[in-house]
Protein backbone atom coordinates (compact mmCIF):
# COMPACT_ATOMS: atom_id res chain seq x y z
CA UNK A 1 0.00 0.00 0.00
CA UNK A 2 1.40 3.15 -0.80
CA UNK A 3 1.66 5.93 1.64
CA UNK A 4 -0.37 9.06 1.38
CA UNK A 5 2.80 11.36 0.67
CA UNK A 6 2.80 9.89 -2.89
CA UNK A 7 -0.89 10.16 -3.04
CA UNK A 8 -1.13 14.23 -2.32
CA UNK A 9 2.71 14.75 -4.73
CA UNK A 10 0.35 13.41 -7.47
CA UNK A 11 -2.92 15.03 -6.25
CA UNK A 12 -0.91 18.47 -5.74
CA UNK A 13 0.57 17.81 -9.54
CA UNK A 14 -3.16 17.35 -10.85
CA UNK A 15 -4.12 20.57 -9.05
CA UNK A 16 -1.51 22.40 -9.94
CA UNK A 17 -2.41 21.15 -13.95
CA UNK A 18 -5.52 22.36 -13.29
CA UNK A 19 -4.88 25.42 -12.24
CA UNK A 20 -3.00 26.45 -15.42
CA UNK A 21 -5.45 25.29 -17.39
CA UNK A 22 -8.30 27.26 -16.04
CA UNK A 23 -6.27 30.43 -15.08
CA UNK A 24 -3.66 30.76 -17.93
CA UNK A 25 -4.83 33.04 -20.93
CA UNK A 26 -2.40 31.51 -23.42
CA UNK A 27 -4.33 28.47 -24.53
CA UNK A 28 -1.18 26.76 -25.52
CA UNK A 29 0.33 26.70 -22.13
CA UNK A 30 -3.90 25.48 -20.53
CA UNK A 31 -3.48 22.59 -23.15
CA UNK A 32 -0.40 21.96 -21.49
CA UNK A 33 -1.56 22.33 -18.16
CA UNK A 34 -4.40 19.72 -19.21
CA UNK A 35 -2.00 17.35 -20.38
CA UNK A 36 0.25 17.75 -16.70
CA UNK A 37 -3.09 17.28 -14.78
CA UNK A 38 -3.96 13.84 -16.94
CA UNK A 39 -0.48 12.89 -16.44
CA UNK A 40 -1.18 13.55 -12.51
CA UNK A 41 -4.57 11.66 -12.76
CA UNK A 42 -3.59 8.39 -14.90
CA UNK A 43 -0.69 7.97 -12.17
CA UNK A 44 -3.49 8.43 -9.49
CA UNK A 45 -5.29 5.77 -11.44
CA UNK A 46 -2.71 3.53 -10.86
CA UNK A 47 -2.27 3.73 -7.56
CA UNK A 48 -5.64 3.34 -6.84
CA UNK A 49 -4.64 -0.46 -8.62
CA UNK A 50 -6.40 0.12 -12.03
CA UNK A 51 -2.92 0.76 -13.83
CA UNK A 52 -4.85 0.05 -17.16
CA UNK A 53 -6.99 2.25 -16.82
CA UNK A 54 -4.88 4.79 -16.02
CA UNK A 55 -2.27 4.27 -19.21
CA UNK A 56 -5.63 4.66 -21.13
CA UNK A 57 -6.15 7.93 -19.20
CA UNK A 58 -2.81 9.47 -20.61
CA UNK A 59 -2.81 7.68 -23.79
CA UNK A 60 -6.22 9.24 -24.45
CA UNK A 61 -5.76 12.62 -22.78
CA UNK A 62 -2.10 13.72 -22.72
CA UNK A 63 -2.05 12.27 -25.95
CA UNK A 64 -4.64 11.76 -28.45
CA UNK A 65 -7.23 14.83 -27.28
CA UNK A 66 -4.23 16.98 -26.58
CA UNK A 67 -3.05 16.48 -30.40
CA UNK A 68 -6.24 17.64 -31.39
CA UNK A 69 -6.11 20.67 -29.26
CA UNK A 70 -2.53 21.37 -29.95
CA UNK A 71 -3.22 20.99 -33.67
CA UNK A 72 -6.88 23.48 -33.23
CA UNK A 73 -4.83 26.03 -31.61
CA UNK A 74 -1.81 26.21 -34.18
CA UNK A 75 -3.93 26.01 -36.98
CA UNK A 76 -6.63 29.03 -36.19
CA UNK A 77 -4.33 30.75 -34.22
CA UNK A 78 -6.33 31.16 -31.09
CA UNK A 79 -5.52 33.90 -28.91
CA UNK A 80 -8.02 34.80 -25.75
CA UNK A 81 -10.33 38.00 -27.38
CA UNK A 82 -11.80 40.87 -26.09
CA UNK A 83 -11.82 41.75 -22.21
CA UNK A 84 -12.33 39.10 -19.23
CA UNK A 85 -16.08 38.22 -18.10
CA UNK A 86 -17.84 40.72 -15.90
CA UNK A 87 -16.80 41.27 -11.94
CA UNK A 88 -20.07 39.80 -11.44
CA UNK A 89 -20.26 36.60 -13.32
CA UNK A 90 -16.80 35.79 -11.96
CA UNK A 91 -17.52 36.78 -8.09
CA UNK A 92 -20.88 34.63 -8.61
CA UNK A 93 -18.79 31.84 -9.93
CA UNK A 94 -16.57 31.41 -7.28
CA UNK A 95 -19.18 31.77 -4.86
CA UNK A 96 -21.06 28.85 -6.84
CA UNK A 97 -17.89 26.96 -6.52
CA UNK A 98 -16.85 27.74 -2.74
CA UNK A 99 -20.25 26.59 -2.33
CA UNK A 100 -20.47 23.24 -4.01
CA UNK A 101 -17.02 22.44 -1.97
CA UNK A 102 -18.95 23.51 1.36
CA UNK A 103 -22.34 21.45 0.58
CA UNK A 104 -20.05 18.17 -0.48
CA UNK A 105 -18.33 18.90 3.23
CA UNK A 106 -21.61 19.32 4.69
CA UNK A 107 -23.06 16.23 3.09
CA UNK A 108 -20.10 13.85 4.05
CA UNK A 109 -19.07 15.03 7.40
CA UNK A 110 -18.98 13.14 9.94
CA UNK A 111 -18.30 10.18 7.55
CA UNK A 112 -14.65 8.85 8.08
CA UNK A 113 -14.40 6.16 5.59
CA UNK A 114 -11.09 4.04 6.56
CA UNK A 115 -8.31 3.31 4.10
CA UNK A 116 -8.88 1.31 1.21
CA UNK A 117 -9.55 -1.82 1.74
CA UNK A 118 -7.05 -5.27 0.49
CA UNK A 119 -7.81 -6.22 -2.72
CA UNK A 120 -7.15 -9.51 -4.73
CA UNK A 121 -4.26 -8.72 -7.07
CA UNK A 122 -6.91 -9.95 -9.92
CA UNK A 123 -8.68 -6.55 -8.64
CA UNK A 124 -8.44 -3.75 -11.66
CA UNK A 125 -6.14 -5.95 -13.70
CA UNK A 126 -6.48 -6.10 -18.05
CA UNK A 127 -7.60 -9.29 -17.86
CA UNK A 128 -10.67 -9.14 -15.11
CA UNK A 129 -11.56 -6.15 -17.53
CA UNK A 130 -11.33 -8.30 -20.77
CA UNK A 131 -14.09 -10.99 -19.19
CA UNK A 132 -16.09 -8.51 -17.91
CA UNK A 133 -16.64 -6.34 -21.54
CA UNK A 134 -17.18 -9.80 -22.99
CA UNK A 135 -19.12 -11.44 -20.62
CA UNK A 136 -22.05 -9.20 -18.66
CA UNK A 137 -21.13 -5.83 -20.27
CA UNK A 138 -21.04 -7.59 -23.75
CA UNK A 139 -23.76 -4.61 -24.61
CA UNK A 140 -22.40 -1.40 -23.23
CA UNK A 141 -18.91 -2.53 -25.04
CA UNK A 142 -20.91 -2.66 -28.66
CA UNK A 143 -22.89 0.59 -27.96
CA UNK A 144 -19.82 2.00 -27.14
CA UNK A 145 -18.06 0.98 -30.16
CA UNK A 146 -21.11 2.29 -32.50
CA UNK A 147 -20.97 5.27 -30.31
CA UNK A 148 -17.38 6.13 -31.63
CA UNK A 149 -18.13 5.33 -35.15
CA UNK A 150 -20.94 7.45 -34.80
CA UNK A 151 -19.04 10.30 -33.53
CA UNK A 152 -16.00 10.01 -36.45
CA UNK A 153 -18.52 10.50 -38.89
CA UNK A 154 -20.16 13.65 -37.18
CA UNK A 155 -16.38 15.26 -36.59
CA UNK A 156 -15.61 14.53 -40.31
CA UNK A 157 -19.08 15.85 -41.29
CA UNK A 158 -19.04 19.00 -39.13
CA UNK A 159 -15.46 19.76 -40.22
CA UNK A 160 -16.55 19.69 -43.98
CA UNK A 161 -15.93 23.80 -45.43
CA UNK A 162 -18.93 23.43 -47.47
CA UNK A 163 -21.60 22.64 -44.98
CA UNK A 164 -20.99 24.82 -41.89
CA UNK B 1 -2.94 4.65 3.98
CA UNK B 2 -5.18 6.65 1.84
CA UNK B 3 -8.79 6.70 2.19
CA UNK B 4 -12.45 7.42 0.20
CA UNK B 5 -11.86 10.80 2.19
CA UNK B 6 -8.40 11.88 -0.23
CA UNK B 7 -9.97 11.05 -3.37
CA UNK B 8 -13.17 12.69 -2.59
CA UNK B 9 -11.50 16.08 -2.04
CA UNK B 10 -9.40 15.94 -4.61
CA UNK B 11 -12.51 15.35 -6.84
CA UNK B 12 -14.14 18.37 -5.53
CA UNK B 13 -11.36 20.75 -5.75
CA UNK B 14 -10.73 19.15 -9.43
CA UNK B 15 -14.15 19.59 -10.02
CA UNK B 16 -14.47 23.35 -8.30
CA UNK B 17 -11.44 24.35 -10.61
CA UNK B 18 -13.00 23.11 -13.60
CA UNK B 19 -16.46 24.68 -12.90
CA UNK B 20 -14.92 28.49 -12.51
CA UNK B 21 -12.93 27.19 -15.79
CA UNK B 22 -15.87 26.91 -17.59
CA UNK B 23 -18.21 29.71 -16.41
CA UNK B 24 -15.61 32.64 -16.08
CA UNK B 25 -13.40 31.88 -19.43
CA UNK B 26 -13.83 33.43 -22.84
CA UNK B 27 -11.94 30.97 -25.30
CA UNK B 28 -13.94 28.09 -26.51
CA UNK B 29 -11.11 25.81 -26.46
CA UNK B 30 -10.33 26.72 -22.28
CA UNK B 31 -14.24 26.37 -22.24
CA UNK B 32 -13.89 22.84 -23.69
CA UNK B 33 -10.71 21.75 -21.79
CA UNK B 34 -12.56 22.52 -18.51
CA UNK B 35 -15.73 20.49 -19.17
CA UNK B 36 -13.42 17.58 -19.67
CA UNK B 37 -11.36 18.30 -16.30
CA UNK B 38 -14.68 18.40 -14.65
CA UNK B 39 -15.71 14.90 -16.19
CA UNK B 40 -12.51 13.64 -15.34
CA UNK B 41 -12.49 14.36 -11.77
CA UNK B 42 -16.14 12.61 -11.62
CA UNK B 43 -13.91 10.04 -13.10
CA UNK B 44 -11.46 9.59 -10.31
CA UNK B 45 -14.36 9.91 -7.73
CA UNK B 46 -15.89 6.44 -9.86
CA UNK B 47 -12.50 4.79 -9.46
CA UNK B 48 -12.25 5.67 -5.78
CA UNK B 49 -15.73 4.63 -4.78
CA UNK B 50 -15.22 1.57 -6.52
CA UNK B 51 -12.00 0.81 -4.38
CA UNK B 52 -13.79 1.70 -1.56
CA UNK B 53 -16.36 -1.01 -1.94
CA UNK B 54 -14.05 -3.46 -3.51
CA UNK B 55 -16.24 -3.79 -6.40
CA UNK B 56 -14.41 -3.33 -10.12
CA UNK B 57 -18.07 -1.93 -11.86
CA UNK B 58 -16.57 1.54 -10.36
CA UNK B 59 -13.37 1.09 -12.77
CA UNK B 60 -15.57 -0.41 -15.47
CA UNK B 61 -17.95 2.47 -15.56
CA UNK B 62 -15.01 4.90 -15.57
CA UNK B 63 -13.76 2.93 -18.90
CA UNK B 64 -17.09 3.55 -20.28
CA UNK B 65 -17.22 7.14 -19.48
CA UNK B 66 -13.73 7.52 -21.02
CA UNK B 67 -14.93 5.75 -23.96
CA UNK B 68 -17.97 8.35 -24.42
CA UNK B 69 -15.63 11.31 -23.18
CA UNK B 70 -13.52 10.51 -26.39
CA UNK B 71 -16.60 10.62 -28.98
CA UNK B 72 -17.48 14.03 -26.81
CA UNK B 73 -13.98 15.38 -27.39
CA UNK B 74 -13.90 14.56 -31.04
CA UNK B 75 -17.07 16.22 -31.90
CA UNK B 76 -16.59 18.78 -29.65
CA UNK B 77 -12.93 19.90 -31.24
CA UNK B 78 -15.24 19.65 -34.81
CA UNK B 79 -18.37 21.84 -33.30
CA UNK B 80 -15.46 24.68 -31.88
CA UNK B 81 -13.46 24.50 -35.49
CA UNK B 82 -16.90 24.74 -37.35
CA UNK B 83 -17.96 27.59 -34.85
CA UNK B 84 -14.71 29.67 -34.97
CA UNK B 85 -14.69 29.48 -38.84
CA UNK B 86 -17.89 30.68 -39.19
CA UNK B 87 -17.97 33.53 -36.34
CA UNK B 88 -14.46 34.73 -37.39
CA UNK B 89 -13.86 34.36 -33.31
CA UNK B 90 -13.31 32.19 -30.60
CA UNK B 91 -14.91 33.76 -27.91
CA UNK B 92 -17.82 32.09 -26.95
CA UNK B 93 -20.07 35.28 -26.42
CA UNK B 94 -20.35 35.44 -30.46
CA UNK B 95 -22.80 32.28 -30.08
CA UNK B 96 -26.11 34.25 -29.84
CA UNK B 97 -28.00 32.85 -32.59
CA UNK B 98 -30.27 30.88 -30.48
CA UNK B 99 -30.39 33.89 -27.85
CA UNK B 100 -33.45 35.62 -26.53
Amino acid sequence: MLSATVFFGLALVAFVGALVLVFHRNPMVAAVGMAVAMVGLGVLYMILHVPFLGLFLIIVYAGAVMVIVLYVIMALGLEEQGPPVGAVQTVLTFAAALLFIFHVYRLTRGAAPGPFPKVEPVFGSIQQFGHLLVSQYAVPFEVASVLLVGAMIGAIVLSRRDWT
Amino acid sequence: MISLGHVLVLTVFLFAAGLIGALTRRSAITVFLSVELMLNSVNLLLLGLGRHLGQVEGALFAFFVMAVSAAEAAVGVAIVVAFIRRQGTTSIDAANLMKW
